[in-house]
């Protein structure tokens, strides 16, 4: 169990979020000139790192809205949290 | 309110608490972002939509909470006609707002069930159940938060120091009065 300062609600406890997996992934711009290896590549593969990650999460029990994270997932420390639609601030 | 079913059949009465439903009260959730939608409803009830997170207004007739950066819920401050399923400030919206495509109004009366709370041992009661850290709550009135009681989506809505109001979807409702009424036994 850990607190998620929510950039809408402000703190609130881990279990009114939902993970939405790792963000900034973008969609390819003309997904019918990729390959069925190079598709597979965007739909299914994630890099699950033991460290820190890039992460989407959802409020679903409060405002509803989506925003990143940066998380270590070895101890689930919180290093940033950020808006959806804004750049990732490290790359 | 034409299938009205209530989950709290009568007031009930624990030490330093006291449980009713509020019915029937009209709910209306409304969405939208832009300025025009916030001057609109501005205009028409007679009241500011609350920017700050967290927060409620109140005019004499109606109180609107908070819900999220672009959703709110305002509902009645008295109690409605109980064979009138129609309401007229909905009516006005919905010409006003959501046939202009400025946004969403959408009446959820019969969705929620409003139930009040009564007395000291109120957040006693809320944080045997709950996540959230009512200590700053519990002091600011208006305040309202949406978060989980048992597993269950509610928004709890600080009306005065030491009362709230709590909405829980209607199917939940019964099973929420029985977790109180055990709950509160023991308090």
């Amino acid at each position: 169990m850990f607190i998620i300062n929510c950039p809408f609600c402000g703190e609130r406890d881990q279990s009114e979020f939902k993970a939405g997996g790792e963000a900034h992934i973008e969609r390819p711009k003309q997904p019918t000139e990729l390959n069925d290896e190079e598709w597979a590549e965007y739909l299914f593969m994630r890099k699950n790192i033991k460290g820190i990650q890039f992460e989407r999460w959802n409020h679903a029990h409060g405002c509803r809205k989506w925003f990143n994270m940066l998380r270590d997932t070895s101890n689930d420390e919180i290093k940033l949290i950020y808006k959806m639609g804004e750049k990732s601030p490290i790359e | 309110m034409l299938n009205y079913q209530s989950s709290i059949k009568e007031e009930k009465t624990y030490s330093g608490l006291i449980v009713k439903e509020v019915v029937p009260v009209m709910k209306l959730n409304l969405r939208g972002k832009n300025r025009e939608f916030l001057s609109t409803i501005g205009k028409n009830i007679n009241m500011t939509l609350p920017l700050e997170a967290n927060t409620s207004s109140s005019s004499d007739n109606y109180t609107s909470m908070w819900l999220s950066p672009d959703e709110w819920m305002i509902i009645s401050n008295y109690t409605a006609d109980k064979e009138n399923n129609n309401y007229q400030i909905e009516k006005l919206l919905f010409s006003k707002i959501s046939k202009t495509n400025l946004g969403a109004v959408t009446d959820v009366s019969d969705q929620f069930v409003m139930i009040n709370l009564k007395g000291e041992k109120i957040f006693d009661l809320l944080s045997t159940g709950c996540p959230f850290n009512f200590n700053e709550f519990k002091k600011k009135n208006g305040a309202v938060t949406q978060t989980l009681l048992l597993q269950i989506d509610v928004i709890i809505h600080l009306k005065e120091i030491n009362t709230v109001n709590l909405f829980v979807r209607r199917s939940f409702s019964e099973h929420l009065m029985s977790w109180i009424d055990d709950a509160a036994s023991r308090l």
